[in-house]
C-alpha cells in the first residue's frame, strides 16, 4: 500500500497543475507534502487520548475458518455502510526474478470475473448496488475492497468468495489486462517525469532481495509467462490460509460471521506452503551513485538509506525524523531549502516501509539554474543538522501532533479501519496495534531520532541519483 | 477474550454448516439484498448563545477528534456593481487577523495538526481533541478580530481577474452565466455577474463593511460534532464566541423571476466555436429539502443521471456527445433546472430536438421498473457514502434547525426515497420538467447553427458576458475577381513585404500565459528556410515540444517522443516555421478562397490549405488590415477529431516585419492567452536546436 500510494503521489505532483486542495487552499499545500503526510499517516498510529480514554479505541472480533482464513470484524454502526475487503499475503516479493509483476497483474486479472460472474460484470454489479471498489499491490500484499451499503453485506462476500473460490483466468482476460498493465506502466511510469525514481532505486538498493523490482514488474515478463503460470500464481497465494477477510462497519457481528461463514468455508485449504523468500539483503558498505538520464528539463536529486524494517523500535523514531525533515510546510526541508535557499522546487522525504526492510527516501527538483550537486549539499547539510544537534521540543512536540491527527483521520472510514486492522494483523500477527501502536512513536525522543539519524543517514548505507536531462 | 469469541465462532460455524447440507449453496445468483438499513444520525443537543448563535452538539467518541462548523444563515445577496464583495470577504478572514499574520495562523494551525478554512458564511475547523481549545481560539480569533489586509485583497484581485478572463473564452462559463441572467435577470442574485469592474471597484472598506454586517452571532448556526459533550462544548463556544456582538442582519426580498413564457432561444454567437454547448433552462418553484424535492431529484435522476435517459439517447443512440445531463435543484429563494450537451455544430439542432424530446417523455412515458431501482439504488448509496464525513451530519442538523425541517427528516430519506413509485416520478416529470416554458441556451457558431434552432422558438442575441446584442451580421461578401493568392500577397505585404521577410534568418519567440496560479513558458524558434521548434513548459518542466529540421519532425509530450509522418509531419513541416506563406508554392499548398467570415466582429477573408499528405487548415486574414487573425485546423482528439483556433493580435514591428504579440491558442479545455515577452531575429541559431530526436 505504501508503495502504491508513493507512485501515484510522485506521478501526480509532477502533472503541470496541482490539484485542487480541499480545505486548505490559501496554503495551497503541494501534492507531495499531501503525499508526504499520507505516507506518514500509514504508520503513525492512535495517541494516548489521556482525556478521553475510550474515544479513538477500535474495537473488533477475529476468528479463523478451518481452512485457515482469518476474519476480522469491526462494528461501527454509525453509518449503514459496510466494507468487505481481502487481504492476500502476496506482493511482488513473492515473485520469481523471471516473472516479475505476477501480484499486481492479478490485480487486475481477478476483476474479470468468475465462474459465476460475466466478464466484465465485477464492477457494474458493485456500482449498480450504489458500493464503490477497489484494489492495489504492493511489495508485501494485495489488497481489493467493496464498499456498499449495509444491506450489500452478503453482495460483498459473495463477490470476494467467487475471487478467492473459481476466478475466471482466461487466455482472452490475460490479454485485456495485459493491455490495460501496459497503459498503466505507460501512464504512471515511463510517460511521467521522474515516473522511474522507484524502480531505480530499488534497483540500486536492493542487489539480492526481491525488493528490488516493484510491483509493476516486466512486461517482457507478462507477455512470456503461459496460462498455466497464471493459473499455478493463483492456485499457490490465492487461499484462504493466505488472506484476512476483514469487514467494518454496519454489521451484526453474530450475522457477518454466519455469513462470512457461508460465503468462505466451503473454500479449500491451499496444498501446500506458501513460498516466503528468505533472501537476506547483504549490509550496504559502500555508497552507490548513479546518474539516470530522463525526458525532464530539472535535474532532481534521490537518495535511498537503508532502514529497518517496519515494525522495528528504530522504524519508528526514523519516521519521526522524516516527518521532522519533511512533513508540510513548515518542514525544515521545505522551509530551508524550498522556501529560503530557493534551491528546490520540492524537496520531500518518504519512508518506505516495508515487512522484510525499508529505505528512507529523500527527493529533490532542483530550481531553475541550480546545479544538482549544490541541491545534493544542501539536502545533506539538513541531514548532518539533525545529526549534529537535537530537535526542540516544539519540533518534536509539532511533528508527534502531526502524526497523530494524520493517523485518527486514516481511521475516519471504515474503509480505513477494515485495511489497517488487516495490515496490523497481516504485518505484526495483531490487529490491536490499531489502537496501540502510538505507544511506540510516542516513546520516541529526541535522542533516539538524533541517534537513528546518525545510523541510518551515512553515506556507506545509501544510493544516490541524480536525475539529469536527457541530451537533446 | 479471544477463547470466548472463538467459541462464539464455532458455534455459529456449526449453524451455518449445517444449514449447506440441506441446501447447498446456491452461488448462480447473486444474494439478496437485506431491508434497507435506517439511518441513525447523532441526535444534536442544542442551546442558544445570549447573542444568538444557535449551536448544535453531535457528540460522537468514535475518534478523538472535532469539527467545528460556522453557518451563517443570509439571504442571497444583489451585489450590484460590487459583485463579488462577500466572497472576498470570506476568503480574507483567513488571512490575517489583528494579532497573527497569514503566516503566524499557518504555523499554528499546522502546529495543531488542524484545518481552517473560510468562506463568505462559513467558517470550519477540525482538530483532535485534545486540542480543541486552541482550535476554538484561533477559530474566534479569525471571527472576531479579522485584520483584512490590504495587500490579500489585491492578491485576489488579480487572481480573480485572470479567472474571470479566461471565463470570456470558456464556451461553459459563457453558457452558465447567460443562462443564469435570462433566468433570473441581471437584478436578481442569481443573475447578476461579477466583472473586471466590479472587482476593481471592491476596497477593503467595502470587505469590512460586509463582515461587519453579515458576520453576526444571530444570524449563525454552529455544529460542533464529534469526540465533546454539549457542556464541554458550551463553555468553549461561550468563553471563544460569547462577546461577539450581534446586530441587524439586513433580509432583503427579491421578486420572483419573471416567467419564461413560450420557450426561445438565447444565442451567444462564438464564431469559433466546433461544439456547441446546450443547456435548456428555466427557474423552478421548489424549495429545498422535503419529500417533494427528494421525488423531484430521483425523476431529475432517471432524466438526466449518470447513464440516463439523456445519456442513454444523445450518446449512446445518436453519438452526438460524450455526456448529456441535467439538475434539477431546490432553493429558498428560487430553483433551477437545467439539461444539456455539449455537441458538435452539424448536429446543434437535432441534439436541442433530442433533448426536448427527452423532456417530453419523462412525463408521458412511463418509467421502467429497472430505471428507477437503479436510481434507487445510486441515491442510497450515494447519501450513505456522504455520511461518513462528520461535516455532513454538522450540515443535516444546521439545515434542519434552518429550514424547519422534521427532526427525522435525514434519518428517513432512504425510506422517502425507496417508496418512490413509478407513477410519483411521471407525476413529478409533469410537475417540474417543462420544455415549453424553457430558454434554449446555446454557445456557439450562429452562422452555422442559428437558422436552424429558429424551429424551436425566437432566437435572442447575448454576448459573453450576458449582455443582449444585435444578430451578428454577415461579413462583406469577397471582391468579384479576388483570388487566395492575393489575399496572401496582401497579408505578406502588410506585415512587411516579401523583401523585409526575406532578410529575417532566424526568430526566437518568447511567451508566456498562467494557468490556474502556474507560469507556461512557450519558446518558438524557427530559422529560414524551414526549421522550427515550439516547446511548452511549466513549473521548470517541458509539457510538449514539437520540432521540425526542415525534413522530418517529431512531438515530444512529457518526454515521450514520437516522430511525426504525413500530415501530422506537414503541421510542422508546412504550416510551422518561419513565415509559412513564402513556401506555399514550394511545399506544393493549394489554397481557396472561400468566402469571407467575421471573426471577432470585424470582416475576414477565410483562405482554406490543404497539402498533398491531406492536412488542411483554414486561414483568417482581415479585409481592412489584410494581416492573419486567426488558424483553424483539425487536431486528433481523445474523442475523435476537434477543430482547434488559434488568434493573432497585437501586431508589433520586429526588425522591420509585423510580429503578433498577442496569441490565443487552446491547451485542452482551456483557452490559454500568450503574451509575447521577447521576440529575437538573427541571432544565429543552431541547427542543432532542431533537432528532432
Amino acid at each position: 500500500m505504501k508503495r502504491t500510494l508513493w507512485l501515484l503521489a510522485v506521478g501526480t505532483c509532477l502533472y503541470a497543475q496541482a490539484p485542487a486542495q480541499s480545505k486548505k487552499a490559501p496554503a495551497k499545500a503541494s501534492p507531495m507534502q499531501a503525499a508526504v503526510k499520507s505516507g506518514a499517516a500509514n504508520a503513525a498510529k492512535v495517541p494516548v487520548a489521556p482525556a478521553a480514554a475510550t474515544s479513538g479505541r477500535i474495537k473488533f472480533t477475529e476468528f479463523d475458518l478451518p481452512n485457515g482464513l482469518h476474519v476480522i470484524l469491526h462494528q461501527d454502526n454509525s453509518t449503514p455502510l459496510v466494507a468487505v475487503t481481502m487481504m492476500y499475503h502476496v506482493g511482488s516479493k513473492n515473485e520469481q526474478t523471471t516473472r516479475t509483476g505476477f501480484a499486481h497483474f492479478f490485480e487486475h486479472l481477478l476483476f474479470e470475473g468468475s465462474d459465476n460472474i460475466k466478464r466484465g460484470e465485477y464492477m457494474k454489479i458493485v456500482k449498480g448496488n450504489g458500493g464503490q471498489l477497489n484494489a492495489n499491490t504492493s511489495q508485501d500484499r494485495t489488497f481489493y475492497y467493496e464498499v456498499m451499503p449495509s444491506n450489500k453485506l452478503e453482495l460483498g462476500l459473495y463477490l470476494e468468495s467467487e475471487r478467492l473460490l473459481h476466478a475466471r483466468i482466461d487466455e482472452k482476460g490475460v490479454e485485456t489486462q495485459r493491455e490495460v498493465v501496459k497503459e498503466e506502466k505507460r501512464q504512471r511510469i515511463d510517460n511521467q517525469p521522474y515516473g522511474s525514481i522507484f524502480t531505480e532505486v530499488l534497483k540500486h538498493a536492493y542487489t539480492k532481495h526481491p525488493y528490488q523490482w516493484a510491483p509493476i514488474g516486466s512486461l517482457e515478463h507478462l507477455n512470456a509467462a503461459t496460462i498455466d503460470e497464471f493459473r499455478q500464481f493463483y492456485k499457490d497465494f490465492y487461499v484462504p490460509n493466505n488472506a484476512i477477510l476483514s469487514i467494518a462497519g454496519d454489521i451484526d457481528p453474530a450475522q457477518a460471521k454466519a455469513l462470512a461463514t457461508k460465503y468462505f468455508a466451503e473454500i479449500p485449504k491451499g496444498a501446500k506452503a506458501i513460498y516466503r523468500p528468505s533472501i537476506k539483503e547483504p549490509e550496504q558498505v559502500k555508497e552507490v551513485r548513479d546518474t539516470i538520464y530522463d525526458n525532464i528539463t530539472l535535474p532532481a536529486v534521490v537518495q535511498a538509506y537503508h532502514i529497518p524494517a517496519q515494525g522495528t523500535p528504530d522504524s519508528y523514531a526514523v519516521e519521526v525524523l522524516q516527518t521532522i525533515l519533511a512533513g508540510g510546510e513548515s518542514s525544515r526541508m521545505n522551509k530551508e531549502i524550498v522556501d529560503k535557499q530557493q534551491k528546490a522546487l520540492q524537496s520531500a522525504a518518504f519512508p518506505v516501509a516495508n515487512e522484510d526492510s525499508g529505505l528512507f527516501l529523500t527527493y529533490s527538483i532542483a530550481n531553475q539554474g541550480v546545479k544538482p550537486n549544490d541541491l545534493e549539499v544542501a539536502v545533506n547539510t539538513e541531514i548532518d543538522r539533525v545529526k549534529k544537534d537535537l530537535v526542540t521540543d516544539a519540533e518534536l512536540t509539532k511533528v508527534k501532533n502531526q502524526l497523530e491527527t494524520n493517523f485518527v483521520n486514516q481511521n475516519a472510514r471504515i474503509f480505513g479501519v477494515a485495511e489497517n486492522l488487516a495490515n496490523y494483523k497481516m504485518y505484526y500477527g495483531d490487529a490491536n496495534l490499531i489502537n496501540t501502536e502510538i505507544d511506540r512513536y510516542n516513546k520516541v525522543t529526541k535522542e533516539d531520532v538524533r541517534r537513528v539519524a546518525n545510523q541510518y543517514l551515512k553515506p556507506e548505507n545509501r544510493v544516490v541519483l541524480y536525475y539529469l536531462p536527457k541530451a537533446k | 477474550m479471544i477463547l470466548k469469541h472463538t467459541l462464539l465462532g464455532l458455534s455459529l460455524l456449526g449453524i451455518a454448516t449445517s444449514s449447506f447440507a440441506q441446501n447447498p449453496l446456491d452461488r448462480s445468483k447473486l444474494p439478496v439484498d437485506a431491508p434497507a438499513p435506517q439511518i441513525k444520525i447523532g441526535k444534536p443537543e442544542s442551546f442558544t448563545l445570549a447573542n444568538g448563535l444557535k449551536v448544535f452538539v453531535v457528540e460522537n467518541h468514535k475518534l478523538p477528534r472535532v469539527a467545528v462548523n460556522l453557518v451563517l444563515d443570509r439571504e442571497p445577496l444583489l451585489e450590484g456593481d460590487k459583485a463579488g464583495v462577500s466572497g472576498f470577504a470570506g476568503q480574507l478572514l483567513r488571512m490575517g487577523t489583528k494579532t497573527r499574520t497569514k503566516e503566524q495562523l499557518d504555523e499554528e494551525v499546522d502546529f495543531i495538526g488542524a484545518d481552517l478554512s473560510t468562506s463568505a458564511t462559513n467558517v470550519y475547523g477540525r482538530s483532535l481533541t485534545k486540542n480543541v481549545g486552541k482550535l476554538f481560539e484561533l477559530m474566534s480569533d479569525v471571527v472576531l478580530n479579522p485584520a483584512f489586509p490590504q495587500a490579500e485583497l489585491d492578491k485576489l484581485k488579480k487572481q480573480t481577474k485572470s479567472s474571470l478572463a479566461s471565463q470570456k473564452d470558456n464556451p461553459n462559463a459563457i453558457a452558465s452565466k447567460v443562462a443564469n441572467v435570462v433566468m433570473f435577470g441581471k437584478n436578481h442574485p442569481y443573475g447578476e455577474q461579477q466583472t473586471e469592474e466590479s472587482v476593481d471597484k471592491i476596497t477593503i472598506d467595502d470587505v469590512k463593511n460586509y463582515y461587519t454586517t453579515y458576520f453576526r452571532p444571530n444570524i449563525g448556526y454552529m455544529a460542533v460534532v464529534g469526540d465533546i459533550t454539549p457542556a464541554q462544548a458550551k463553555a468553549l463556544v461561550e468563553k471563544s464566541l460569547g462577546g461577539w456582538q450581534r446586530g441587524d442582519v439586513p433580509k432583503p426580498t427579491y421578486p420572483a423571476p419573471a416567467a419564461i413564457g413560450k420557450t426561445k432561444i438565447a444565442l451567444v454567437d462564438r464564431p469559433s466555436s466546433v461544439q456547441s454547448v446546450i443547456s435548456v433552462v428555466y427557474p423552478v418553484t421548489l424549495k429545498p429539502y422535503s419529500q417533494e424535492t427528494i421525488l423531484a431529484s430521483v425523476m431529475n435522476d432517471i432524466l438526466g443521471g449518470s447513464e440516463a435517459r439523456l445519456f442513454n439517447n444523445l450518446r449512446e443512440k445518436h453519438g452526438y456527445t460524450y455526456g448529456a445531463y441535467s439538475n434539477l435543484s431546490g432553493d429558498r429563494l428560487v430553483g433551477r433546472f437545467r439539461a444539456g450537451a455539449s455537441v458538435r455544430n452539424a448536429v446543434t439542432d437535432s441534439s436541442v430536438a433530442e433533448i426536448m424530446n427527452e423532456l417530453k417523455s419523462i412525463s408521458s412515458s412511463p418509467v421502467s421498473a429497472a430505471e428507477l431501482k437503479q436510481t434507487k439504488n445510486a441515491f442510497g448509496g450515494n447519501f450513505i457514502f456522504t455520511l461518513e464525513d462528520p461535516q455532513t451530519i454538522a450540515n443535516f442538523a444546521i439545515n434542519t434547525a434552518r429550514y424547519n425541517l422534521p427532526e427525522d427528516f435525514f434519518a428517513n430519506y432512504l425510506k422517502y426515497v425507496d417508496n418512490i413509485t413509478e407513477a410519483d416520478v411521471s407525476t413529478a416529470g409533469k410537475q417540474f420538467i417543462r420544455p415549453e416554458n424553457a430558454v434554449i441556451v446555446v454557445v456557439g457558431k450562429a452562422s452555422e447553427i442559428a437558422d436552424k434552432l429558429k424551429k424551436f422558438g425566437d432566437i435572442e442575441y447575448y454576448d459573453n458576458k450576458g449582455n443582449r446584442v444585435e444578430a451578428p451580421k454577415a461579413a462583406a461578401a469577397v471582391p468579384v475577381g479576388m483570388t487566395a493568392q492575393q489575399v496572401i500577397d496582401k497579408y505578406v505585404a502588410a506585415i512587411g513585404g516579401k523583401d523585409a521577410l526575406l532578410k529575417i534568418q532566424d526568430m526566437t519567440t518568447q511567451m508566456s500565459t498562467e494557468m490556474q496560479g502556474n507560469a507556461v513558458l512557450m519558446t518558438r524558434k524557427a530559422k529560414a528556410p524551414n526549421k522550427s521548434m515550439m516547446s511548452a513548459t511549466v513549473m521548470g518542466m517541458e509539457m510538449m515540444k514539437m520540432a521540425s529540421d526542415g525534413t522530418s519532425a517529431a512531438r515530444t509530450v512529457r518526454g515521450n517522443t514520437t516522430k511525426l509522418e504525413g500530415k501530422d509531419a506537414d503541421q510542422v513541416l508546412v504550416q510551422g516555421g518561419l513565415f509559412p506563406e513564402l513556401r506555399y508554392a514550394d511545399n506544393k499548398v493549394t489554397s481557396t478562397l472561400e468566402g469571407t467570415e467575421k471573426v471577432d466582429g470585424k470582416d475576414a477573408y477565410r483562405v482554406k490549405n490543404s497539402t498533398a499528405n491531406g492536412l488542411t487548415w483554414t486561414d483568417f486574414y482581415d479585409t481592412a488590415s489584410g494581416l492573419k487573425v486567426q488558424t483553424m485546423s483539425t487536431q486528433k482528439g481523445p474523442q475523435g477529431e476537434v477543430v482547434q483556433t488559434v488568434s493573432y493580435g497585437d501586431y508589433k514591428d520586429v526588425s522591420g516585419v509585423k510580429v503578433p504579440y498577442s496569441i490565443k491558442q487552446p491547451m485542452g479545455p482551456m483557452t490559454m492567452t500568450l503574451s509575447v515577452d521577447k521576440v529575437e531575429v538573427n541571432k544565429g541559431l543552431k541547427d542543432s536546436d532542431f533537432s528532432v530526436n
